[in-house]
């Protein structure tokens, strides 16, 4: 044991370490360089080892994706269109194209509703009260998706009829006359789905909130103070002083959280495996290359999943642009 | 035409080094006891990795047994157990660090990596895979050639009842597939549902569905054609397929002849769907799944210390009395690297010395039918290891011999979806006909 | 700039960890905490109501959790949690048996070792370089600036799955699967674009006279980077950190395809082991899972104060 813990710190220590005197060589090297040629290498020194990062880890394989989504099984013969044809052309996937696009729009709107809410509410409060309600509402981020999906059992369960209901909807609901429901699986309405999605929205609420809050105690009370002499509701200062002084964070949260549903399969995995037409894109690549072992499916699937968040993508680069003009 | 680019990869490996500067630490760990693991490993130093698929009280008895004969040895083995095997086994081929061995559970799966494995011709003395039931040896063979070994074995088509309410109440086991029909008529007809039935089993869920259909297809018509079925010779929705479905559909999902009805089936867990049968009165009287579910995890534990007089067991029955088909599945040892130590081990784990303390523990039935029986710690599991040994014909589970995407995707998902009711039978078969992959 | 540059902090007035800090921020509005408390007017009656309401939502599934891991087996698949509070009789087989089994049966222990040599590393090293980058993009002036800064803001959306393949292929041929080094990278390479735009974000809403006045002195890049803007940026590192730190924690999937079970396994490979392949081990799995949170929860409520400012700077203003 005592041997793993120093194994684990010389890890860690060195690799901390090991970064910063990266950084230390390279900018003595750079330091060696006549001051004109410094100036102007400096910057890309700065940046290299990120972009050495982003690169490796994200640039190149995007490109070897798409180049394998191009070919077979095991990426040693060209197919041309046919695993983009095959995917498009089965029902299946196209529900969980659907459900994808779903779970990227909702989870991360609700997340921020649920954030602006409560961050709002809780601004009001006392220091105490609202420290306490924060770390009530952040608790879930610090759960696993497995141990998320673990509670959330408790809740959905549902049991024969003639046994005691250990979830609590199903206990509810049978206490007003209701047969047990398993909740999972029904799809009609996307039912299951929302209810899965209901799990991320619990954790991501949190992460909202903490950053929602920040921005609404930033809106400047001289503001308000004027619009409420003005007399505006409560309800207009909201929408109309505090909404648009707030919207750059929304924007923030919304693309956070979205890249956190992108990378969520998780919770799906766990809770039902995609069946009931719960499937959702993440885990339909994790299926396709582990379980079918169709690499060049896996792939056309991710690259899909790319043109899935185009819009968000293209929308983000304009805000950040216009952002940075009004800077 | 190998189209992985070779420009790609050296500029990846070039960025890879510079990563790898920034990170030197990282590699001193690595010149400890990991960097081993891969294609040259065994022959550094000796050590065998083995990677396997059960975890909990399993992998402890099965490190137990190893090390056993491997201490005696002076071999060094490094275990890796892991509940995604087929995850992680995929991962450590692609990624160049396959373990030494690799118990599978599923033999589709293994025949994917047909072309990474060593065959086991010159590693296992045949005349230890002689001593085994056929149907399993079989089923570690690809295109007649032996790749893999069976280590273990387990039973599916078991009907477990409550002993004691069971013969109360005047139930004897049925001798025919015909019997098993009469007898859950007559249960239904004395008012309690005659069969507990789950098929949930997380990210699993549907798997129990498919031994029941594999069970009566083998029943009603034989083990060539199920061979065929499994191989994809007859189609997946074949009229016998088809036969086996309706059958299987007038036992269970008729109205009232399971325990918290059609609905309950597909949300109510595979290992504890039994429990109401140990009821007082019980709430259903029979329940077919494999030996696995008498083990710790499975029955209730009250049930599990009493277990030969509270349990008792049939076998599915045959067409006639005399007919005897097992569908049984079990782990399947393959190696990718071949060295002396692994040669031991693997000869180890063929004998009729493996797995003794692991049976004595309730974990364990040996594909070997002269392993010693006395070693089984209850007559319920000599019993049940005894229809395997005694059976007329012995298959190995279907699902787990298919193509990924059928074996452990669509077969469970559309039985899911069949006996949840969002589909018809034919709707489901017909889809898992369409999901086989082309090639 | 605009408006309020920087949020005023919220539990704790005034305090970072560096006292320059303060003296820096500029234009600073008010010290003190929330809207509510100064107008003197307590909270309505509906929003303490609607806020104790949504709590209680949030943390009742949490605390089922609990219950849960605390009863035996028979009891969790017979019944529902709540009826511990209806049957006391309950109350008397409540055990910590589950977690007991919990340590026997994983080696937790170790898992959580290795969860900190993987979370640490991977959580303080992109923070670091994505720092070092996002300074050249706010203080520095280079050729293609804004074209780099778009393709790191494109790569924002661009999911990780793609790397999975690829990445497994070149770590084969260089032997680093299984190792810390692996996921260490992956993390670093996958968290580095929000952790870029995040921390960017920030830095622009410092103050350009301090790095003018520290350039009159004589100082470089390298110095006023370490000496000036780091102890500046600590709300935003601290708050990127603790997002990044949560990720790593509680990722399943890169630890298991990067580095899979074996002597370097995680907490949460660990804690999935438990899931026996027929299923057993559900009761399990409530007593690990609790286990896997007490750290990230110690870690929250530690560094609380530095995160409720740092991300939104910048993106505040209207």
């Amino acid at each position: 044991m005592t041997i793993t813990i120093l194994n684990a710190l010389i890890a860690v220590v060195g690799g901390v370490v090991g970064a910063v005197v990266l950084y230390w060589i390279l900018n003595k090297l750079t330091e060696l360089l006549p001051s004109k040629p410094q100036e102007l290498i400096k910057p890309y020194v700065f940046i290299l080892p990120a972009f050495a990062a982003l690169g490796f880890y994200l640039v190149y394989p995007f490109f070897q994706t798409v180049i394998y989504s191009f070919a077979n099984r095991n990426s040693t013969e060209w197919v041309g269109f046919d695993n983009y044809t095959a995917l498009l052309g089965s029902p299946g996937f196209q529900t969980t194209l659907i459900n994808t696009f779903l779970w990227i729009l909702i989870v991360p709107t609700f997340a921020i509703i649920f954030g602006l809410i409560i961050a709002t509410l809780a601004d009001r409060l006392r220091p105490t009260g609202e420290k306490i309600s924060k770390t009530l509402i952040f608790l879930p981020l610090a759960i696993s998706a497995v141990g998320a999906v673990a509670i959330w059992r408790l809740v959905y369960n549902a049991v024969p009829a003639n046994q005691s209901q250990t979830g609590v909807l199903n206990a509810v609901w049978t206490l007003f006359g209701g047969d047990p429901v398993n909740w999972w699986q029904i799809s009609d309405g996307k039912l299951n789905s929302f209810l899965l999605m209901v799990i991320l929205i619990w954790t991501q609420a949190g992460f909202a909130m903490v950053l929602l809050s920040a921005a609404i105690k930033g809106v400047p009370t001289d503001t308000l103070e004027a619009a409420r002499i003005d007399g505006a509701g409560e309800g207009k200062i909201f929408f109309s002083i505090v909404i648009p002084q707030i919207r750059a964070t929304m924007l923030t949260v919304f693309i956070t959280v979205l890249i956190g549903v992108l990378k969520t399969f998780d919770v799906v995995y766990v809770a039902t495996n995609g069946n009931f037409g719960t499937n959702i894109i993440a885990l339909n690549f994790y299926q396709a290359l582990f379980v079918s072992r169709n690499a060049g499916q896996a792939a056309a699937i991710v690259v899909i999943l790319m043109l899935v968040i185009v819009p968000f993508l293209i929308y983000q680069i304009r805000q950040f642009r216009a952002e940075e003009a009004a800077r | 035409m190998r189209i992985k680019s070779r420009q790609g990869r050296a500029i990846g490996a070039l960025l890879t080094a510079g990563l790898v500067t920034v990170l030197t630490a990282g590699c001193l760990q690595q010149s400890g006891d990991n960097g081993g693991s891969s294609a040259s490993g065994g022959a550094d130093d000796g050590t065998v990795t083995i990677m396997y698929g059960f975890t909990d009280s399993s992998s402890d008895q099965f490190k137990a047994e190893i090390k056993k004969f491997t201490d005696a040895e002076g071999i060094n083995v490094k275990f890796e157990p892991t509940p995604d095997f087929n995850t992680v086994i995929s991962t450590r081929v692609s990624g160049n660090s396959a373990p030494d061995i690799a118990i599978f559970p599923q033999p589709g799966i293994m025949k994917s990596f047909k072309d990474q494995l060593t065959p086991l011709t010159d590693i296992v003395d045949k005349s230890n895979l002689d001593k085994m039931v056929p149907g399993i040896v079989q089923a570690g063979q690809i295109d007649g050639q032996q790749y893999a070994l069976p280590m273990s074995l387990n039973i599916k088509s078991i009907v477990f009842y409550p002993k004691g309410p069971f013969e109360q109440a005047g139930y004897t086991a049925p001798a025919t597939l015909a019997d098993l029909e009469t007898l859950t008529n007559t249960i239904k007809a004395s008012g309690t549902a005659p069969w507990c039935f789950g098929i949930e089993s997380a990210s699993a869920t549907g798997w129990p569905a498919t031994d029941w259909i594999e069970n009566l297809l083998l029943i009603q018509s034989g083990p060539e054609v199920y061979n065929q079925w499994v191989s994809h010779e007859i189609p997946f929705n074949d009229p016998k397929v088809v036969a086996a479905a309706d059958t299987m559909n007038k036992l269970l999902l008729t109205e009232g002849n399971v325990n918290g009805g059609r609905q309950s089936i597909a949300s109510n867990n595979f290992a504890t769907a039994a429990n109401p049968m140990f009821n007082t009165p019980p709430a259903c009287y029979m329940y077919r799944q494999g030996n696995f579910v008498a083990r710790d995890g499975g029955f209730p534990d009250t049930v599990l210390s009493n277990l030969d007089s509270t349990v008792g067991v049939f076998p599915m029955p045959g067409q006639t009395a005399a007919d005897k088909p097992v569908l049984g599945g079990g782990d399947l040892a393959s190696v990718f690297n071949n060295t002396e130590n692994v040669k031991k081990v693997m000869n180890y784990m063929a004998s009729a010395d493996f797995g003794k303390d692991w049976a004595k523990a309730n974990g364990f039935i040996s594909p070997r039918t002269d392993f010693d029986k006395s070693n089984y710690p209850n007559e319920l599991t000599k019993q049940m290891a005894g229809f395997a040994y005694d059976s007329t014909s012995f298959v190995f589970d279907g699902s787990d011999q298919m193509p990924g995407e059928v074996g452990s995707g669509s077969f469970w998902r559309e039985m899911t979806a069949w006996i949840s009711g969002s589909e018809d039978e034919k709707t489901a078969l017909d889809n898992i006909q369409a999901s086989w992959p082309a090639s | 700039m605009s408006q309020s540059t920087t949020v005023p902090p919220v539990s704790n007035p005034g305090q970072t960890a560096d006292p320059a800090t303060r003296a820096l921020r500029p234009r600073r509005r008010k010290e003190s905490g929330g809207h509510g408390e100064e107008a003197g007017a307590p909270a309505p009656l509906w929003a303490k109501i609607v806020i104790t309401v949504l709590c209680l939502g949030w943390i009742l599934p949490v605390f089922g959790l609990a219950v849960t891991s605390l009863r035996d087996r028979t009891d969790a698949a017979s019944s529902g949690w709540w009826t511990i509070f209806t049957s006391p009789s309950q109350l008397s087989r409540l055990t910590v048996q589950n977690y007991v089994e919990v340590f026997e049966r994983a080696p937790m222990a170790q898992a959580f070792v290795n969860s900190l040599a993987i979370s640490i590393p991977a959580t303080i090293i992109p923070i670091l370089i994505a720092a070092f980058a996002a300074y050249a993009f706010t203080f520095m002036e280079f050729p293609l600036r804004n074209f780099l800064l778009v393709v790191v803001v494109a790569l924002l959306v661009v999911p990780n799955q793609v790397a999975f393949a690829p990445i497994l292929n070149i770590y084969g041929q260089l032997g680093l699967n299984g190792q810390f080094v692996a996921v260490w990278g992956a993390h670093i390479g996958f968290g580095m674009s929000l952790a870029i735009y995040l921390i960017r974000n920030y830095m622009a809403t410092l103050p350009r006279e301090i790095l003018e006045s520290a350039k009159i002195d004589g100082a470089s890049h390298f110095q006023t980077f370490w000496k000036l803007i780091i102890p500046m940026s600590v709300p935003a590192l601290a708050s990127f950190a603790i997002f990044q730190f949560l990720w790593v924690w509680n990722d399943l999937l890169v630890a298991l395809i990067f580095i899979g079970p074996g002597d370097n396994a995680p907490l949460t490979l660990a804690l999935n082991s438990l899931l026996g392949q027929q299923g057993q081990g559900d009761q399990l799995l409530t007593a690990g899972a609790f286990f896997t949170m007490i750290l990230p929860i110690i870690v929250f409520l530690s560094l609380q104060r530095y995160f409720v400012r740092g991300l939104t700077a910048g993106s505040v203003k209207g």
